[in-house]
């Protein structure tokens, strides 16, 4: 016997906490619509959907993205543009220095940045009947994105547009086999728990 | 320390790992009955843990929708409620630190009398009084001791379960369940011997 059992106000404190609160219809209706809500493919019109993890890859990829529209912007303006950044430097090199604006450079990285590439996914599997590809860029719905296999039978593929940035990935094998890129590092999302595979998506 | 009897051993949902599978594959009526099994339970817990209980049912929310999220990820071999709960936990230990970051309004005791309805009743007076004082103490227990004596005692999983839930050892699992009886019993103690 426990000393919890054996104190008879532990104990009534324990009955007390094991109480359910009355079952609430409208709450569990609020809770489904709004999961209902949050769950839409990949490409449905919320531009949301491509938005990827906020982490130091994409802050890598946002500081080479206004390298390069300052670059472009700065090529195209022929100014005399002087900064300490990389691109500035890369720039002056090149002998095409600008005197682009700062918010100009701003606005053309932003979009730069914010534009999806056509990423490639590829995966082994000789005896998959079906195999689809989720990821936080299609909020992990296992039927949004199939894969189509090979002539050979042996791999399984797709291109879709994806953010540049880091993104949690794995390959759903048969509706239900959740499997990770035997070929990417992995890492275990830090809320879920689970473990994904990790994908950096750069431009070409 | 030994195992307290668990009046209710994981509570099962009576969920079939069908309705799970379904759930996984975008069923929006599987997910309904998944919600329909634990949304009790989970405000029960968020109520306990959350420094400001009347966002239990927020919490809550919050957590079902990032499980339909990452259902796809679910991987069967953990039971499906202690992810559940886990998530849950994740969701109330953000929203406590959110609440003491963004609060500086305290709510003394006087407050607190203020919103409880009075009651005739005496016998219904000594069980509302009973239940303020437990919730009261179990409020006093740290964060970190309270989730864990939550899981145990009231959700009933095992130290077992709660140790890879957490990927804290048994031990300090068991040091932590101590703890927060112990504290527990010494505030109600206190007010009600």
């Amino acid at each position: 016997m426990s000393d919890a059992e054996r104190d008879p106000v532990l104990r009534r404190a324990l009955d007390e906490l094991r109480k359910l609160p009355p079952a609430d219809v409208g709450a569990m209706r609020r809770v489904v619509n709004a999961a209902a809500a949050a769950r839409v493919t990949p490409f449905d019109s919320d531009p949301g959907i491509l938005t990827p993890r906020r982490g130091r890859s994409v802050r890598v990829w946002m500081v080479v993205g206004i390298a390069a529209a300052s670059a472009f912007v700065g090529f195209a303006l022929r100014g005399a543009w002087t900064s300490r950044s990389h691109a500035a430097s890369t720039t002056a090199a090149s002998g095409a220095p600008s005197t682009a604006p700062s918010i100009v450079r701003t606005a053309a990285s932003t979009e730069l940045d914010a534009a999806p590439v056509q990423q490639p996914f590829v995966f082994n599997n000789s005896r998959a009947h079906k195999v689809f590809v989720v990821g936080d860029f299609n909020r992990w719905d296992p039927t949004a994105t199939p894969m189509t296999r090979s002539s050979d039978g042996e791999l399984w593929s797709t291109v879709i547009p994806v953010v540049p940035g880091r993104h949690m990935y794995a390959f759903m094998v048969d509706d239900s086999l959740f499997t990770l890129d035997p070929n990417a590092p992995k890492t275990r999302d830090p809320d879920l728990g689970a473990e994904g595979s990790i994908i950096i998506v750069g431009r070409p | 320390m030994s195992g307290f009897p668990l009046q209710h051993p994981a509570q099962a949902s009576g969920l079939d790992s069908r309705t799970i599978s379904r759930a996984k594959l975008g069923d929006i009526d599987a997910f309904t009955a998944i919600v329909e099994a634990y949304h009790t339970r989970c405000i029960r817990f968020a109520r306990a843990m959350l420094r400001n209980p009347d966002d239990a049912e927020d919490m809550v929310q919050e957590t079902f929708v990032r499980l339909y999220r990452a259902l796809a990820r679910y991987e069967e071999r953990q039971r499906f409620e202690a992810w559940l709960f886990q998530i849950l936990g994740n969701c109330c230990r953000t929203a406590n630190t959110a609440f003491q970051r963004h609060s500086s309004r305290t709510t003394n005791d006087e407050e607190a009398y203020e919103r409880v309805p009075s009651i005739d009743d005496p016998a219904a007076q000594f069980d509302h009084e009973w239940s303020e004082a437990v919730r009261r103490a179990l409020a006093e227990v740290p964060e970190y001791n309270r989730e864990i004596f939550l899981l145990h005692y009231i959700e009933g999983f095992s130290y077992e379960e709660v140790e890879r839930m957490t990927g804290i050892k048994q031990s300090a699992l068991k040091m932590r369940v101590k703890r927060a009886s112990d504290m527990l019993r010494t505030r109600l103690s206190e007010g009600h011997r």
